[in-house]
């Protein structure tokens, strides 16, 4: 649990926006994945999550519901993203999470996949698919925590003041804000009313704010500088990666990490 | 008039929870606009204009009370149990579908919505969406995915009739289970003015409390049909085909805590239940629960959870969730879930059209071939009713392939020129 507090401390200290990144695991492969971690570690990227590939994802958009698909197409399996996690978790520095869609840790067995997880070196779990009123169900954050992970709480501009102080109080580590109505995906240009939706989000919450969904370039992040504290780039990075390979990928990360300071 | 709420020990508990199944699996940005869809289906149940305006759309519109049939010539060839067919098929649009519906979309107009979004698979629900939006002066948008789209052109063309935009899915599998994402993403973009008419008694809550709830009027006719028409005060048994399972709950639901009733569900067995990939059978072997398009219970998946590809001649069944209620009376024993095969539900086709003069939906076939086997077993003092859930027209291209009608195909390529 220290690493994201003690990364999130950084990004304070430095007075600069933070920078969650994303790849899907298995996609394009294994070994790209490893030198595509590598890479944004390099480049200043403070957080990495890891997607589990999953056959019906339904909050994401055309680019990464593609890499999920093709890395299932591929063979890849759940234990080949645990592989993945601690292997990298040893490499880098910076912390490591997990995320996905919440049928891939019922099938491994909730509590058995935060301890796995955590063991495997993850520092917090994202799965938007299982919202607090199941939480009596199924102890999803309770065994998060209890492993020392970070449960990343993900909120939205149509999630209403209740909802927001409800989640409020279990969430840890920060907020994953999704910045649009939608899915995931690159978009030209951000929600107007992100702006206001932020402020009234922080209103509520009192740990750190990363903000995702269609940011796709420096400017988008400069426009949240002072505004939210990390910024989350998914589906840009992958379309960069489909034009140009690595090379590209890389041009575009150190666009971004720039604009952060 | 009727009650369609009605409520029993087997009902979700106020979170949508059938014990352990069910519930609302889903992102936050979908949370609001389900808890929405609840308060308008919660005011509804004590709306008595609603239910005013819901009937006369069942009697006037679509054609309700449906026959219950006494399939006397069938009855007397297999020389067992007495047959009743629940004749759904005789509804407008040709199946129960139009049920929901109508209650669903009454609901978004009184919600104020302007535009109706629905998945489907082979199209039925599709066609009835378009209908119900036609009728009610809504937009509507209808996902397919794109496998569907291609080989159901008719009933794309008819959506189109209809006035509804029918847009194809090309991720994933392209199939039925695709739709209902692409559908859920529009609902989230699109969630201010958008009613999102979920096609089966599946989803996150309240979806299959409120689809069994519109589907109900099936079983309450069957219930009075059997008391005013044939005297007959309850059926010994009722079977009726499950995919979703929307019209099984329906005709079941009145019955539920009747236990003098037989209630057996009849999943598409396809090219048998050895093999995952080769039916859409969830209940049978080691049925394994999961969390997919936001609720819990049975699906088709590996060992590692991934969602697994499902066949059976019907489209309509050709799906690897189950509704969350069925699972709980599957557990509970209530239910029996039995499976009919390709082969034996064109044979229970056959056999029906030829001694009733009824052509069923290969969906309902499936029911059909089980009461075949039920009735031979059974003395004649016995009843079985069947949910006859749609009618097979929309089954010729099908049928006809896999009849290998020669002059069929003479004429497929004839019309072709």
């Amino acid at each position: 649990m220290k690493k994201i507090k003690d990364q999130l401390n950084k990004i304070k200290k430095e007075n600069r926006l933070g920078v969650m990144t994303h790849i899907v695991v298995g996609y394009p492969s294994l070994e790209e994945n490893k030198k595509m971690i590598q890479l944004m570690a390099e480049t200043g990227v403070d957080f990495i999550e890891l997607q589990i590939p999953f056959s019906d994802p339904m909050a994401d958009g055309p680019m990464i519901m593609k890499a999920n698909k093709e890395s299932l197409d591929q063979g890849t399996k759940v234990r080949d993203a645990f592989m993945l996690m601690r292997e990298m978790s040893q490499k880098i520095e910076i912390p490591l999470l997990f995320m996905g869609y919440f049928n891939t840790v019922l099938n491994y067995g909730t509590e058995k996949f935060c301890h796995d997880a955590s063991q495997a070196g993850c520092s917090g779990l994202i799965f938007p698919d299982i919202p607090l009123e199941e939480e009596k169900e199924e102890n999803f954050i309770k065994h998060t925590n209890e492993f020392g992970m970070n449960s990343i709480r993900v909120l939205s501009p149509a999630s209403t003041t209740e909802r927001i102080k409800k989640n409020s109080e279990v969430a840890s580590g920060f907020v994953y804000f999704v910045g649009r109505k939608g899915t995931t995906g690159a978009k030209k240009s951000l929600d107007s009313l992100l702006e206001k939706n932020i402020e009234r989000l922080k209103k509520h919450i009192k740990i750190p704010v990363a903000v995702g969904f269609g940011i796709s370039n420096a400017t988008h992040v400069r426009s949240l500088v002072g505004k939210a504290d990390v910024v989350v780039v998914g589906s840009a990075l992958l379309e960069a990666y489909e034009l140009g390979g690595m090379k590209k990928v890389g041009n575009i990360l150190e666009s971004i990490v720039d604009a952060t300071r | 008039m009727k009650n369609i709420f009605i409520k029993n020990k087997y009902n979700a508990d106020s979170h949508g929870h059938f014990e352990e199944y069910g519930g609302r699996y889903v992102p936050e940005m979908l949370i609001p606009a389900l808890e929405e869809v609840e308060r308008g289906y919660n005011e509804i149940k004590n709306d008595p204009v609603f239910m005013e305006e819901l009937m006369d759309l069942f009697h006037n519109y679509s054609g309700r009370p449906t026959p219950l049939y006494f399939a006397k010539n069938l009855s007397d060839y297999l020389g067992g149990a007495k047959i009743f067919l629940k004749q759904e098929g005789l509804n407008h649009t040709g199946a129960h579908k139009i049920n929901n519906c109508l209650g669903q979309a009454l609901l978004a107009k009184k919600m104020g919505k302007k535009r109706l979004i629905a998945e489907t698979g082979a199209g039925q629900h599709g066609v009835a969406t378009a209908t119900v939006a036609a009728k009610l002066k809504m937009k509507c948008k209808v996902y397919m995915g794109k496998v569907d789209y291609d080989r159901q052109r008719p009933n794309v063309f008819w959506m189109e009739q209809l006035g509804a935009e029918v847009v194809p899915v090309e991720h994933g599998t392209q199939r039925l289970k695709d739709a209902v994402t692409a559908t859920l993403q529009d609902w989230i973009e699109n969630v201010d003015d958008t009613f999102y008419l979920l096609g089966s008694a599946l989803g996150p809550h309240p979806y299959p409390s409120m689809v069994r709830d519109f589907q109900t009027i099936i079983g309450l006719e069957v219930q009075k049909q059997l008391k005013e028409v044939y005297e007959i005060d309850r059926p010994d048994f009722i079977v009726a085909c499950v995919g979703g399972g929307s019209n099984a709950i329906g005709i079941f639901n009145p019955y539920l805590e009747d236990e003098k009733v037989g209630l057996i569900g009849v999943e598409a067995g396809g090219k048998g239940v050895g093999k995952i990939g080769n039916h859409a059978a969830r209940l049978q072997k080691d049925p394994k629960i999961g969390v997919v398009e936001g609720y819990k219970s049975y699906f088709l998946q590996d060992s590692d959870g991934q969602l697994q590809n499902t066949h059976s001649i019907s489209a309509g069944l050709d799906y690897a969730g189950i509704g969350p209620e069925h699972a709980l009376l599957w557990k509970k024993g209530r239910v029996k879930y039995q499976y009919a095969a390709d082969k034996e539900v064109i044979a229970a086709f056959k056999l029906l059209a030829k001694k009733e003069g009824i052509i069923a939906a290969l969906e309902s076939s499936h029911a059909v071939a089980h009461a075949i086997d039920l009735a031979k077993k059974l003395d004649r003092n016995k009843n079985i009713v069947v949910n006859l859930s749609g009618r097979g027209d929309k089954d010729i291209f099908i049928i006809a392939k896999v009849l290998g009608d020669e002059k069929w195909k003479k004429f497929l390529k004839e019309e072709s020129l």
